[in-house]
């Protein structure tokens, strides 16, 4: 399956990307992880495999609910467990399985390895230190990792290098101040300066923008692009937003439910989506002045992963379904140079 | 005072909130700073008309929609619901306001009572009306539930039972079951998920039209603003720079602050076209300035005049514009 998979990803227009399976910093095989609770088992993730290339920005796009979040935890093994549970499969990070190494080991992978810059900022930061030693920690644990030691006065200098870097005014004020003194894009950039610090090689950011209006918006991503193409470092943009992934990723991956429905370059997805899903979540940006007719978008809500439909989960919501919809699940499978998981595609009536 | 007074739902005039700031120096009233949030805004909502306001954060939307409830009084200037004037101190001249405008809020968690279910939450607005009796409470609360789109099993849940979505829409039903003029939506869908969204949207459309409402719709979300709006204001820091039909402004901004403003709209575009150029833009940080025209600090096209404050005026027909740009031109011609 790995390598049937790999050969489809490669068929597809990547190629230009990068040969995937030499440059792969990722790789998540089969991963499926379940939440347990008094009230019984969640599949959360089931039976997903994504990659993340050298240089490269992946947007996983879904609604609440679709696993996005909880397979950029459990990439960085971040998951607690209990509740959660890994039922099955590998997590390669620059071909080492991260799966099962120990704690030492995983200590050494993240942070400088693999990071990740939390949605909420003002939770993801500390309320009762300052920024400066927050950053301080942050430092202070690389230096730790790399044996380094730096002065006080170094170290300052590149917190003020690094927040100038991120387009603050006056770095040196906002050292001194508390988390709840800065407003929500300040914020976001110090903890994005907090992840970066460490130059990690690949970084999870979780929707780094919501609740920020468009204009501190475009800031981030544009400070976002900026930290890929000078640093070459890869991004994993976790949003629910799609308008978002287009602007700065390179590839898509659509999530519903805890399933990957579509995988797609940001432009393939935005011409011409192939799952009725990716189609609907493009029909339901407004667009259109007052007297345009209504938004074409599906009835119903977000899925709830206790009681999830048979077959296709999106079938009660999908305005395509058929009958095979309502009893068989699609698996994932190539459709002219694109993977998409439903039964519309002739390739996967196959089977 | 404007011939058509009698088609227009609210009036604001030259519409003052100061906050007090923190970090004055010890002692009564020595050294404390006022903050003004919103600093004299005038704008009109007419009868049927969506009046989009948007602007970024700290602009001051959120307050002038609290004014407009009555949750904030006014520092100075005049509000008038139906060509009646309120006084904000007048209890009752409060009530009237509250009679004649519904609220729905941003934080969909925050503004419904965790223990109450969604019956008690629309029958509390019933109550607080005096307008209903008693044994009417019962289907004017079913009757609002259906009209945006709840089912009826949701009348005996909590709000915690209920989805983003819905506890939007419960928060709709209570502005709406009794009947309101003006409805003031305060980035109702900014916290729910696309799709959610775009059902939210369409139901507020149809609402407006049964129901004939006035609705003031407050967002930072250009897309949203544009789908909704007939008549679009733009707030920077607690002014009004532009005012004017929702094409006009969403399509051909005049003030400086609105093209910029417009630059930033989310669209789908593909990687690669995230120019640069616009991108350096984004990196400037915005603050007012203290005097002169608020914008000048940042604006591209700042001029000598701009040292003196330009007023909200009229340069093209129903197309009001604060900048001297286009105040120059008005006098040339």
């Amino acid at each position: 399956m790995t390598t049937e998979q790999d050969q489809i990803v490669e068929q597809s227009q990547l190629g230009n990307v990068g040969d995937l399976s030499g440059d792969s910093l990722l790789k998540v095989r089969h991963l499926s992880v379940d939440f347990v609770s008094i009230d019984g088992r969640v599949h959360v993730l089931n039976d997903i495999s994504f990659d993340v290339k050298k240089g490269e920005i992946v947007g996983l796009v879904g609604e609440s609910g679709s696993g996005k979040t909880t397979l950029g935890l459990a990439s960085l093994r971040l998951l607690d467990s209990p509740p959660a549970e890994i039922l099955q499969g590998e997590i390669i990070f620059d071909g080492k399985d991260i799966s099962k190494i120990s704690d030492d080991e995983l200590w050494q992978v993240r942070g400088t390895g693999m990071n990740m810059v939390f949605q909420e900022s003002l939770i993801a930061l500390n309320p009762v230190y300052k920024v400066e030693s927050q950053l301080g920690e942050s430092i202070g644990t690389r230096n730790k990792k790399n044996s380094l030691h730096t002065d006080k006065e170094t170290d300052k200098s590149e917190m003020l290098r690094i927040l100038r870097e991120l387009c603050l005014d006056k770095p040196d004020m906002v050292l001194k101040k508390y988390p709840h003194e800065l407003s929500g894009g300040m914020r976001q950039r110090v903890s994005i300066a907090m992840s970066t610090v460490q130059s990690p090689r690949l970084l999870f950011l979780d929707e780094p923008t919501t609740g920020l209006d468009a204009y501190v918006q475009n800031r981030i991503l544009s400070i976002v692009k900026q930290l890929n193409r000078e640093y070459g470092l890869s991004i994993v943009l976790i949003t629910h937003d799609l308008t978002v992934a287009s602007k700065i990723c390179d590839r898509i991956y659509v999530m519903y439910a805890g399933r990957i429905v579509e995988i797609g370059t940001s432009r393939e997805i935005l011409d011409k989506p192939f799952h009725p899903y990716s189609e609907s979540l493009l029909a339901a940006l407004p667009s259109g002045f007052e007297d345009s007719p209504p938004l074409p978008v599906p009835g119903g809500e977000p899925p709830d992963l206790k009681h999830l439909p048979q077959g296709c989960k999106f079938n009660p919501r999908c305005i395509y379904v058929m009958d095979t919809c309502r009893t068989d699940e699609p698996d994932l499978v190539n459709f002219e140079g694109r993977m998409v998981a439903c039964w519309k595609y002739p390739s996967t009536a196959k089977k | 005072m404007n011939v058509d007074a009698s088609s227009n739902i609210v009036e604001i005039e030259d519409l003052v909130v100061r906050f007090r700031a923190r970090g004055h120096k010890s002692g009564f009233f020595r050294g404390a700073s006022w903050n003004r949030a919103v600093n004299g805004v005038s704008f009109s909502i007419k009868k049927g008309e969506t009046f989009g306001l948007v602007g970024e954060t700290g602009s001051g939307k959120s307050t002038i929609a609290r004014v407009l409830v009555g949750l904030y009084k006014p520092s100075s200037g005049r509000v008038r619901i139906l060509g009646r004037e309120i006084n904000y101190r007048k209890k009752e001249d409060v009530f009237y306001l509250r009679q004649n405008v519904g609220i729905v809020f941003q934080d969909p968690v925050g503004s419904l009572n965790p223990r109450l279910t969604v019956r008690d939450i629309v029958t509390e607005a019933l109550v607080a009306s005096k307008s209903v009796k008693k044994r009417m409470y019962d289907s004017a609360v079913l009757d609002s539930l259906e009209r945006v789109g709840l089912r009826r099993s949701s009348l005996e849940m909590h709000p915690r039972e209920l989805s983003g979505g819905e506890k939007q829409r419960v928060s709709l039903a209570r502005a709406l079951v009794v009947p309101k003029k003006l409805l003031i939506l305060d980035e109702p869908t900014s916290s729910l998920d696309m799709t959610i969204q775009a059902q939210v949207l369409n139901t507020l459309r149809k609402l407006k039209a049964e129901l004939d409402l006035s609705i003031l719709f407050i967002t930072h979300d250009i897309n949203v603003v544009r789908y909704m709006s007939s008549r679009v204001g733009v707030l920077f820091y607690g002014k009004l720079v532009e005012t004017a039909a929702a094409r006009e402004v969403l399509m051909a901004p005049k003030h400086p602050y609105s093209e910029e403003l417009l630059s930033n709209i989310p669209q789908l575009v593909a990687t690669q076209s995230l120019d640069s150029n616009a991108a350096t833009r984004a990196l400037v940080e915005h603050s007012p300035a203290s005097e002169g025209c608020i914008y000048r600090n940042v604006c591209p096209k700042v001029f000598d005049k701009c040292v003196d404050e330009p007023e909200l005026a009229e340069v093209e027909r129903g197309h009001d514009v604060a900048c001297f740009l286009y105040h120059d031109s008005m006098q040339r011609t």
